[in-house]
């Protein structure tokens, strides 16, 4: 089985506060991305699956995260070069290219960035590959000599079991394991292992991003708790104020 | 014609309220709008969302449609949403709709927003407001093509009251031969406690130690979240003292939320705590000591007994 | 003394010239054996990495001079330690004893006669007393008091036991008769104590043709047993006396919270980090393994194995040692992982007790580290440890807390930085518990006030304050501490730091002990010893006295790794009337349970190191339990908490006693917040 694991590269969210300097951000593979790095490794570690290839869509920088996802355990990597600024329309697009450049039996990916909170990539890339799509998932596993993966999802209902034929695109929900720690050592070994770096015509797609960002505000900084008197002016904050309730 | 759709979320026989607010939305974005019920025997579903101000209910029942199977249900929508020619396709934020939208949009060639909370008008267009960052930060994002597919914040919009004429019901066929038939659904498991998963409940209420025993524990922050529909989170001192299992733990050592609210209950606020619940967008404790450490945290905060305090708060919220 | 015959003895009187050159054969045959036995040893250890030896010959002297010869982490007031002292002075003098005998008799010259001769038989016997004494307590201890220290190798201790006893015995029986078949004069033989005694007793009715006989049987019993005895020592405990010394001679010269560097380049090149295999290991590691003689005191004092968690440094030397014995062909197992389990290694609290208490010096705590080392490097580490570690590379601090966010607890008071006061003279670190952990940020505010009352004038680093990286190092990521040293060590030298206060032992030890590895030297205060100078100096008023009793919990990476033990108890009996002692304080102080990363793990309520602690400051009555360090304040509050039926005794830093002092004269101070509530 060869397994494709698109990650993205995002700004760890506690090393700044607010918009911060830019200097100040440490780059991470995002969270639930590295989730599915780990799972792609077990899976091949059982014996499973015999290719790893990594994805990720950036400039230079981005290396250094293709780097660690070696590190963890991945065979080789791509980086589509790219340092526009891409939504989930545009990353689904370029995906699907690499997908049918390097036609992998399972894609694994986070179910969502955690800069974006898009939630959308991988389901629309199944939507364009055409192939089925198990979300939020929390437990794989491969059934029917390989043709099939047996998925458990995290819904707001309870634990879903679907099964997918394969090819699939699975997105990885927080449960599913937990990464492997990547220190100096392991990236020092994966410094020699070889990755592609590919255009977005090399892989023949041709896109655009279909939104916009307008204006970025902070939302105001949780300050200082203001002392409310009684329940009821709580409820009214909470439900006037907040509308959380 | 028809400019918005909306999809609404079923289970188990009822209609999820909170889908509604979606058409909130979808009344900001044209004159008329269509609500979307998919499933197997939800005939009366549909009837239960006639009195929306809906142009239709457009219905698709069918045994292939009996679970919310995401290729399958996506491919009925599109060719819902193409046959009414709609620019907007929406619904309400959750894992339903994020499983099937997302797909949806991709068969429309469509760009999506995801969790919208707000609109308004720039130079004649309408762009949305969506939480990025975990929610601390508010983007304002303009989206371009003939359709657009948006799922809103279920709390940032009002549930619409019931209006004028009943919707009629259309019934929407499609050949089922065409459908995508390789997500088979096997099992799943409700959840024995009926509250909603911690770590994906929009509210979570969190109890320590001063709830003194498993008994109170559950009366008082079961009872609170039961009010607020939320989940029910711990101290890891009430954990060691039995009142409430460990996946209750939130904290450095146990889970991390991100709620729109939660509720810190006779929690002192210690960081190895609130570490776990930092990125809540609001944060109410209720302590009886004024300088606990909890207080620099919260948004709001009650000093007080929480054992007199939680009871009226819960009838509060039922009012 | 004068008699018509000078004293002195008759060597070999009674054995036949044939039967001394087998007694010389089967002597250097099981001299021999040993050495064969010994040098299979030291090809073991040369298999390890070369190096890690002490070079400085006189550190040698005076490390063997201290614990090898005056022995001093054996003393204490126990049955274990009397033995010892009595079956080593006695060993030790009855073989430099035999050793003068077969000098004098083989030597040019025989010095053996005279006053020599009778003192140095009245030596003999007194001290072949002892030894016998030992031998004799030494079976009774562990037939009847069991110590778990002792551990279960009862045949080989037994059979040692034996051999000792039996040596010890039939020299004595062999003395007798020699005294009697040598027919010694009674003004001579009188100095023979024992032997005369026991020839008084009961040989005096024999006649020579009977005892010589017996002495000659009694004598090839004594050689043969001397014989099998030497022949056993490496097989036995025993083998400390050997090993023990050269352990101690060896070991590298480091501070106790001190762990040794890796080197990136030796990474590269090996490919390896930390121990993977017993061949990873430095010789001198290996060799110690062979001095360990199984005593136990380590495990005694280890506060993981005494709260019932699968980490004792005695089984783990043990369980190293029988993989060096096991050794040959290629290896298969991994150490940590297979021959050691990792939740043993994880276990450690980094606290350093075995280490402190060890007579032979052996270095558990680098045995560890090296282990954690190589879990580490492969990847298997997880859990929040874990989480910690990977906040601290990316948010350069464990809490998770935005390093921006460092001065937060400076809210509404003005603290200088390094910035708006480049003239200061102390700088202050904070530390990064007292800049996120809200119970800690107060230890923070109080030392800022501490030194706005005694016109100190100082800095903090604000923002540009990293974690030291201590955690980071003792949970075994070694590039991410030195990651952070260097930068640190930048930032400090590029703002003009020399001497450095700190309210955090764990930073102290680092900042002091650890950073000159990389080049930044500084001198470096824990906050105990600055208040201490600056109430000396009268620069702050001491606090009235407390109306409750205090007791001071020593935290470990203070008083044990840097033998600070005095100036929190200057501090505090300035502000408590009665300061009362836990049975384990100063340098054998108990571990709060939150060292060597265990700060950032989960841990099962009924193996909290600190519940332990808890109970044992609650034993003394204080109402008030003083510390030094934001970890061992962390945890103490948490736990006394839990073992508290009624109210909990509070739990507060020094600096917050002190405040109380320049701020309030005269209120009480009320229990910590943080028990009230939690």
């Amino acid at each position: 089985m060869k397994i494709l694991v698109p990650f993205k590269r995002v700004a760890d969210p506690g090393s700044y506060v607010d918009q911060g300097a830019v200097e100040e951000r440490k780059w991470i593979i995002n969270p639930f991305d590295e989730i599915a790095v780990e799972e792609a490794i077990r899976i091949k570690e059982r014996g499973e699956a015999q290719e790893l290839v990594g994805a990720t869509i950036g400039s230079e920088g981005a290396e250094e995260q293709v780097r660690t996802a070696m590190a963890m355990g991945l065979d080789r990597a791509i980086r589509v070069d790219d340092s526009r600024y891409l939504d989930a329309y545009a990353v689904s697009r370029i995906l699907e290219g690499v997908v049918r450049l390097e036609k992998p039996d399972l894609v694994l990916m986070g179910k969502q960035a955690v800069d974006s909170d898009a939630n959308q990539t991988g389901q629309m890339l199944a939507g364009r590959l055409s192939w089925p799509q198990a979300t939020f998932v929390s437990k794989i596993e491969f059934v029917s000599g390989f043709t099939i993966a047996r998925c458990t999802r995290e819904t707001d209902s309870g634990l879903e079991v679907i099964t997918v034929d394969l090819p699939a695109v699975v997105t990885t929900d927080l449960r599913l394991n937990e990464p492997r720690y990547v220190s100096l050592p392991s990236l020092m070994k994966a410094r020699r292992r070889p990755f592609e770096v590919l255009t977005v015509e090399q892989i023949g797609v041709d896109v655009q991003s279909r939104s916009t960002v307008l204006k970025s505000s902070p939302t105001p900084r949780r300050a200082a708790g203001v002392r409310l008197e009684t329940v009821e002016q709580l409820v009214a904050c909470l439900r006037n104020n907040d509308k959380v309730l | 014609m028809i400019e918005s759709l909306v999809l609404i979320e079923h289970c188990a026989g009822s209609i999820k309220r909170s889908s509604l607010n979606a058409a909130r939305l979808a009344c900001r974005l044209g004159d008329h709008f269509a609500l979307a019920v998919l499933g197997n025997g939800v005939v009366e579903i549909a009837e239960s969302v006639r009195a929306l101000g809906a142009r239709a209910v457009l219905l698709a029942d069918s045994p292939l449609l009996a679970e919310p199977l995401a290729d399958r249900y996506a491919a009925v929508l599109a060719a819902m949403a193409r046959r009414l020619g709609a620019r907007n396709l929406l619904g309400t934020s959750s894992t339903f709709t994020k499983d099937v939208l997302p797909r949806t949009a991709a068969l429309l060639d469509a760009p999506m927003l995801s969790d919208v909370t707000g609109s308004e008008t720039v130079n004649g267009e309408t762009v949305f407001q969506h939480p990025v960052n975990a929610g601390s930060v508010s983007a304002t994002v303009k989206l371009e093509g003939d359709v657009r597919v948006l799922t809103v914040r279920g709390a940032a919009f009002a549930t619409p009251v019931p209006t004028g004429a009943p919707s009629p019901i259309e019934m929407f066929s499609f050949d089922p031969a065409a459908l995508p038939n390789g997500t088979q659904f096997v099992s799943r498991d409700t959840r024995p406690s009926g509250r909603p998963d911690l770590t994906e409940a929009s509210v979570v209420v969190s109890g320590g130690r001063p709830l003194k025993d498993k008994e109170t524990f559950e009366r008082l922050i079961g009872g609170l979240a039961d009010a607020l529909g939320g989940a029910v989170g711990a101290t890891r001192a009430a954990v060691d003292a039995g009142m409430v299992p460990n996946d209750c733990q939130v904290g450095q050592t146990g889970k991390t939320v991100a709620p729109e609210l939660y509720f810190a209950v006779g929690v002192s606020g210690a960081i190895q705590h609130m570490a776990g619940t930092m990125d809540a967008k609001v944060i109410v404790a209720i302590n009886r000591d004024p300088d606990a450490p909890v207080f620099q945290m919260a948004n709001y905060g009650l000093v007080g007994d929480l054992h007199e305090l939680v009871p009226n708060l819960i009838a509060a919220i039922r009012s | 003394m004068e008699t018509g015959i000078a004293p002195t003895r008759e060597v070999f009187g009674n054995i036949a010239p044939w039967m001394r050159v087998v007694f010389y054969i089967m002597i250097c045959g099981s001299l021999a054996a040993l050495g064969w036995q010994v040098w299979g040893r030291l090809r073991l250890w040369r298999q390890g990495r070369s190096g890690g030896f002490e070079k400085d010959w006189r550190v040698w002297l005076s490390r063997l001079a201290v614990y090898a010869v005056a022995q001093k982490r054996v003393h204490r007031k126990s049955l274990g330690a009397a033995l010892h002292l009595l079956l080593a002075s006695g060993f030790v003098v009855l073989t430099i004893g035999t050793t003068l005998l077969a000098v004098a008799d083989q030597g040019p010259v025989n010095f053996h006669h005279g006053l020599y001769y009778l003192v140095y038989e009245l030596t003999m016997d007194v001290f072949g007393v002892a030894f016998c004494i030992g031998c004799v307590l030494a079976f009774l201890r562990r037939t009847f008091r069991r110590p778990a220290s002792l551990g279960h190798d009862n045949l080989r201790d037994l059979t040692l036991l034996s051999l000792l006893l039996g040596l010890g015995v039939t020299g004595f029986i062999l003395e007798a008769l020699r005294l009697h078949y040598s027919h010694v004069p009674g003004e001579i033989a009188r100095w023979s104590v024992i032997g005369d005694a026991i020839q008084l007793a009961f040989l005096r009715n024999l006649e020579v043709g009977t005892t010589a006989p017996l002495h000659l049987g009694m004598w090839w019993l004594h050689t043969v047993l001397a014989a099998a005895f030497f022949a056993c020592i490496p097989a036995t405990r025993f083998l400390h006396v050997l090993t023990g010394p050269v352990n101690i001679a060896s070991r590298p010269q480091r501070g106790v919270g001190v762990l040794a560097p890796l080197k990136l380049e030796d990474v590269e090149k090996s490919g390896k980090v930390g121990v993977k295999q017993l061949a990873d290991f430095t010789r001198q590691q290996l060799l110690s393994l062979d001095s360990c003689m199984g005593c136990g005191r380590c495990q005694d004092v280890c506060p993981a194995w005494g709260v019932g968690k699968p980490l004792s440094p005695k089984n783990l030397v043990a369980d190293l040692r029988a993989a060096m014995s096991r050794w040959g062909g290629p290896e298969a197992d991994s150490l940590p992982g297979d021959t050691i389990r990792t939740e043993s290694l994880w276990a450690c609290t980094m606290c350093q007790a075995c280490v402190e208490e060890c007579p032979v010096l052996i270095g558990h705590v680098d045995f560890i580290s090296d282990l954690r080392r190589n879990l580490v490097g492969e990847g298997a580490f997880s859990g929040p440890a874990a989480v910690s570690m990977k906040h601290v590379a990316n948010r350069f601090n464990p809490y998770g807390r935005p390093n921006a966010e460092r001065l937060g607890w400076a809210d509404g008071l003005s603290v200088p930085t390094v910035e708006s006061n480049p003239g200061y003279e102390f700088l202050y670190w904070v530390g990064c518990a007292a800049a996120f952990d809200p119970r800690a940020q107060n230890v923070a505010r109080c030392m800022v006030q501490l030194m706005e009352s005694a016109g100190v004038n100082y800095a903090v680093l604000g923002k540009l304050e990293r974690c030291t990286g201590d955690q980071a190092r003792r949970l075994g990521d070694e590039f991410l501490f030195q990651d952070l040293a260097q930068h640190n060590i930048r930032t400090l030298d590029a703002h003009n730091a020399r001497k450095i206060v700190t309210a955090c032992p764990h930073c102290y030890n680092t900042l002091l002990n650890e950073y000159p590895q990389f080049g930044g030297h500084y001198q470096v205060q824990h906050h105990s010893q600055f208040l201490a100078e600056l109430l000396a100096a009268g620069r702050l008023r001491p606090s009235p006295g407390l109306h409750t009793a205090v007791t001071f919990h020593d935290p470990c990476y203070l008083a044990r790794a840097n033998g600070e033990i005095s100036a929190p108890r200057q501090v505090l009996s300035r502000s408590a009337a009665v300061l009362r002692e836990m049975p384990r304080s100063g340098r054998k102080s108990f571990c709060c349970g939150a060292g060597g990363g265990r700060m950032w793990m989960d841990e099962a309520p009924a193996q909290r190191v600190s519940t332990l602690r808890a109970k044992e400051a609650e034993s003394t009555g204080a109402g008030v339990i003083a510390t030094g360090c934001p970890f061992c304040l962390k945890m103490m509050t948490d736990a006394v908490a839990t073992v508290s039926a009624k109210r909990p005794p509070a739990v507060v830093d020094i600096a917050e006693l002190l405040v109380d002092g320049q701020r309030r004269p005269g209120e009480q101070l009320r229990a910590s917040a943080t028990n009230e509530c939690r």
